[in-house]
């Protein structure tokens, strides 16, 4: 323990410096590597906030209820200067979510891919936004 | 995780590089040519620094191994590394269902780390003149080996010690702050800031985790020792038309590379041209830095907003951290009772 937690330190230590990768917190310690999971559903809300946006998906059931999750995305500043806006993911979008469940049980995921149900990645965007089409980025015309 | 990207980009590098580019070029060959430029002055006659700008790049921290001691990257070299880390969508050599996958989250849309070198410089460490922060002295060694034993984590980075409790996360994730040089380093996004002055006082607004260094240029001294704060204490001065920054009275609570209360910074912050400004920073601690070192840092114009990070109340990361382990705990436990003796 004592060498894995010096191990950890130095790590945080070299990190602390500003070599250009860090993300705002460990998605390690909050996701688990052994449960990954595929979830289908459709945008209920998405929380626009730091330090992290949280979709939040409505998934059916194979019994027909539906079950609310929380899919944890990037910072809500770099998407509004990519051009997202709330508009970009209105209510009721059907996406696919492929990511890692919460290791505290509870209905939260983080959105390793997102996809649009036809097929295309949220958010990949190479050219243009890549933001679900709206008609307004010039890749679209 | 961001050691092994580290190593990830300096193999990219190289391969994109090849050796033979490398050992050919010497010396400082390639360095940009001085190029004069005059600063504009503000209505009260300082010079103005004011404007939004990033300091996102992709210059490695210290300089790589494989550039033979550079100084500086040729263009070509440059044109390369941003090629690549333009075509990056961060999919690159993941493999699902490990920890290093899940630590990086998602594809490069959410990330925000450059496509940039923006100086030739093979690093952001200019002095010493290796290019690598120097080492640590064996006071700050043997102060390391014993921090697991404190009451609060110091670290400053994405990563805590433990998960017993919030005090055993870095105050990065504490949405506390990531720290003085950190905070006006660049990391994976956020990397903005806005610049406010008016007579007397320099303003520096960081969006990553928010807030507002306030700086007096109008002679004041440091405020007395006993007061420790986690950005230090600021006083400032014009040299010419760079604005020099001497931060103290850190507290003790955080930690920069090992050093904390004992850290003293001299920032030197100057246009370099109508929509870049070069930061220099000298940083010196003799209780934990064998020698002082310098890191230069480019801040380009960006004519665009900022945004509040309002941190904490969206901060569902820190409970879904604990209640995860909690949770494992709890599976452990009871995985132990049902197990035969």
């Amino acid at each position: 323990m004592g060498i894995k937690r010096y191990g950890v330190l130095l790590g945080a230590l070299l990190l602390a410096s500003g070599a250009a990768l860090g993300a705002h917190h460990s998605f390690a310690a909050e996701f688990d590597a052994n449960q990954p999971i595929q979830l289908r559903g459709t945008i209920a809300k998405v929380e626009w906030i730091n330090p992290h946006t949280w979709i939040h998906l409505d998934v059916k059931k194979p019994d027909g209820s539906t079950e609310r999750w929380m899919i944890e995305g990037g910072t809500p500043n770099t998407l509004l200067r990519r051009g997202l806006t709330k508009a970009s993911l209105p209510e009721g979008t059907e996406i696919l979510v492929d990511g890692y469940k919460a290791k505290n049980g509870t209905n939260r995921a983080n959105g390793r891919d997102l996809t649009l149900t036809d097929g295309r990645k949220l958010f990949m965007g190479s050219s243009g936004t890549g933001a679900p089409r709206d008609g307004k980025d010039a890749s679209e015309k | 995780m961001r050691d092994k990207n580290l190593v990830l980009f300096v193999a990219l590098v190289s391969v994109l590089l090849g050796p033979s580019t490398l050992i050919a070029q010497n010396g400082s060959a390639g360095a940009p040519p001085a190029k004069p430029y005059t600063t504009p002055k503000t209505p009260w006659g300082e010079p103005d620094l004011q404007g939004t700008f990033s300091n996102r790049t992709i210059t490695p921290f210290e300089r790589p191994a494989n550039v033979n001691g550079r100084e500086f990257f040729t263009p070509e070299e440059v044109a390369a590394m941003e090629k690549a880390a333009a075509s990056r969508n961060g999919d690159e050599g993941r493999n699902k269902g490990t920890r290093g996958d899940v630590e990086r989250a998602y594809n490069d849309f959410w990330w925000d780390r450059g496509t940039k070198v923006t100086t030739l410089r093979t690093s952001m460490v200019v002095d010493p003149p290796d290019g690598k922060v120097p080492p640590l002295t064996e006071e700050a060694r043997k102060r390391q080996a014993d921090e697991a034993k404190r009451p609060a984590f110091r670290g400053a980075g994405a990563n805590g010690r433990g998960t017993d409790s919030w005090l055993d996360r870095s105050t990065f994730e504490r949405c506390i702050t990531r720290g003085l040089p950190s905070a006006m380093s660049p990391t994976a996004y956020n990397n903005n800031y806005r610049i406010t002055q008016s007579p007397g006082f320099v303003a520096i607004q960081i969006e990553m985790l928010g807030g507002t260094r306030v700086i007096p240029t109008d002679g004041r001294q440091h405020v007395n020792s006993s007061i420790r704060q986690w950005m230090g204490n600021s006083t400032g001065r014009w040299e010419g038309d760079t604005l020099v920054v001497e931060t103290t009275n850190f507290t003790d609570k955080i930690l920069y590379r090992g050093a904390a209360e004992n850290l003293q910074l001299v920032e030197r912050i100057k246009r370099v041209g109508p929509d870049e400004i070069e930061y220099r920073v000298t940083i010196t601690d003799p209780t934990t830095f064998t020698r002082p070192w310098t890191l230069v840092i480019p801040y380009v114009n960006t004519g665009e907003d900022m945004f509040e990070y309002a941190c904490h109340e969206g901060n569902y990361g820190m409970e879904g951290i604990l209640s995860g382990a909690r949770e494992e705990e709890r599976k452990a436990a009871e995985a132990k009772k049902g197990s035969p003796q």
